[in-house]
């Protein structure tokens, strides 16, 4: 079973899936957070957050789904006031206009979340309304085994003094 | 005349003497063999009183374990196309799902060091003048990052250029060096071509050539051991079992061919071999009925022909046509 590993997030692959954890390249002062993009099928290699140029190349069997992280400013709002990631969900669960692009016959589910102090959502879309009850289960096993780390300290903060100077000189 | 003979039966005798010693010590060599299980031959004895079957007991011989290379783990064979993970050159993780993910995939295993990887490098900065088929997902696999400088890596990598850096996709598609291609048929998960190139032109190709043949074989092998993946001894046993439900057991004819006649029937001596048929669905077009049960074919005599050998009736399936598949 292959895992991947990056930022914080970790994900053994059930067989069949294919999947990439990474963080984007900042524009300006915007600061990336971590995207995990998991799918049973080939993933182009320019993806959008939340499937965009992915799920339109869905079969009727294919899994989509995406962990994507806010800032912290998120932590502590009623929208993620939710803790920790679903790890277990039901067909119903899935409903055809939960999508950020409808296409038809697919089915999505939008979850909310802090976990490890850190804010998320999931979005997992199936290619087939019809066959959430096969294909459900898959995301389960998928999700099931997601590890989510607490956020990584700055560099600066781990040597920082449990003190501050008072002004007299150092020496 | 006498101190000649003397001199001749000293000469003899040192000769004996050496010819005694090398026996010796070619008995002791097969002895230490023996003891550890990889001995030839008849079971040495030991203690020189009474046999000891040591060597030839399962039970006391001693193991020795003998492999080239590292072992593949036991669910994987030589067609396997296990899950590439690794990480990008920018530190993100990336698993790619060979199997089932693409209709075709071309793993590229280039490293930044190597001459020829250079031409390659190049070549994928122009996605769209690659010329591969439709459908084909090109994936650059290089070793890992304590192998592999990321930096090295990067200045490679374009937009829209999938590149895992990952050791141990290596070592599960046994790459002997780079470059090396790996084509990956995604609907039966298993590797159909490999090798190596110089020129990408090449790797077009064999990649065309590849994707032609893997498509005629999917058809004419559809439901055969070929189709289903298994390899090595499985797809043996599963040949075997295919020849004998065919009525055809150890030692028939069938299995020795020595002309087309043997292979075809009568008919076909002298004549040209006819291509294999397909019905207007693109399935393999049926064989005509047989004129009784496999086993009754087998088991019946058959009319020898001009050398002796019995011949195969005309519907009869033959090892040939199974190895075929």
């Amino acid at each position: 079973m292959a895992v991947l590993r990056a930022h914080g997030i970790e994900a053994p692959l059930p067989s069949g899936f294919e999947g990439r954890i990474f963080t984007r390249l900042s524009i300006g002062t915007e600061v990336s957070r971590p995207v995990a993009h998991f799918a049973t099928f080939a993933l182009p290699v320019e993806v959008g957050d939340f499937g965009g140029g992915a799920v339109n190349l869905m079969g009727a069997s294919d899994i989509f789904a995406a962990l994507f992280e806010y800032g912290p400013e998120s932590l502590g709002r009623q929208l993620f006031s939710r803790q920790g990631l679903p790890r277990s969900l039901a067909p119903t669960d899935f409903r055809p206009y939960v999508l950020r692009r409808g296409l038809g016959g697919q089915s999505g589910t939008q979850w909310f979340f802090t976990e490890s102090g850190r804010p998320f959502t999931l979005y997992v879309v199936l290619g087939s309304h019809l066959q959430r009850s096969a294909l459900v289960p898959r995301v389960n096993d998928l999700i099931g085994h997601l590890t989510i780390s607490p956020p990584a300290q700055p560099s600066g903060l781990a040597s920082a003094p449990l003190t501050t100077s008072t002004g007299a000189p150092w020496n | 005349m006498i101190a000649l003979a003397v001199v001749l039966s000293v000469v003899v005798l040192l000769l004996a003497v050496l010819v005694a010693g090398l026996l010796r010590s070619h008995a002791d060599i097969l002895k230490a063999l023996h003891e550890l299980g990889v001995g030839v031959g008849e079971p040495s004895t030991r203690d020189g009183d009474h046999a000891d079957a040591r060597g030839s007991d399962p039970a006391t011989s001693v193991h020795v374990p003998f492999t080239m290379g590292p072992p593949l783990p036991g669910e994987r064979n030589s067609t396997s196309a296990p899950t590439i993970a690794g990480v990008a050159p920018s530190g993100d993780a990336v698993a790619v799902n060979v199997a089932g993910g693409s209709p075709l995939t071309l793993l590229a295993f280039l490293s930044s060091g190597c001459a020829t990887c250079a031409g390659f490098w190049q070549a994928f900065q122009r996605p769209d003048d690659l010329g591969l088929p439709a459908h084909t997902r090109l994936v650059v696999v290089t070793k890992g990052p304590e192998m592999e400088l990321p930096a090295e890596i990067a200045p490679h990598v374009r937009s829209g250029l999938s590149v895992v850096m990952s050791t141990d996709a290596w070592n599960d598609y046994e790459v002997p060096g780079s470059p090396f291609f790996v084509l990956v048929d995604g609907e039966s998960g298993r590797r159909i071509g490999e090798g190596v190139a110089n020129h990408f032109r090449q790797v077009v190709e064999l990649v065309r050539r590849a994707e032609v043949d893997s498509r005629a074989f999917g058809i004419e092998s559809k439901g055969r051991a070929f189709s289903a993946g298994l390899d090595g001894p499985e797809r043996e046993v599963a040949n075997d079992r295919e020849l004998v439900a065919a009525g055809i057991l150890p030692g028939d004819p069938s299995l020795y061919p020595s002309s087309l006649a043997d292979v075809y029937g009568p008919d076909a001596r002298g004549q040209t071999v006819e291509p294999v048929r397909y019905a207007p669905d693109g399935q393999r077009a049926p064989s005509p009925p047989r004129p009784q049960d496999p086993q009754r074919a087998h088991t019946t005599p058959k009319a020898p022909d001009q050398t002796g050998r019995p011949q195969p009736l005309p519907a009869t399936v033959t090892a040939w046509d199974i190895k075929a598949g």
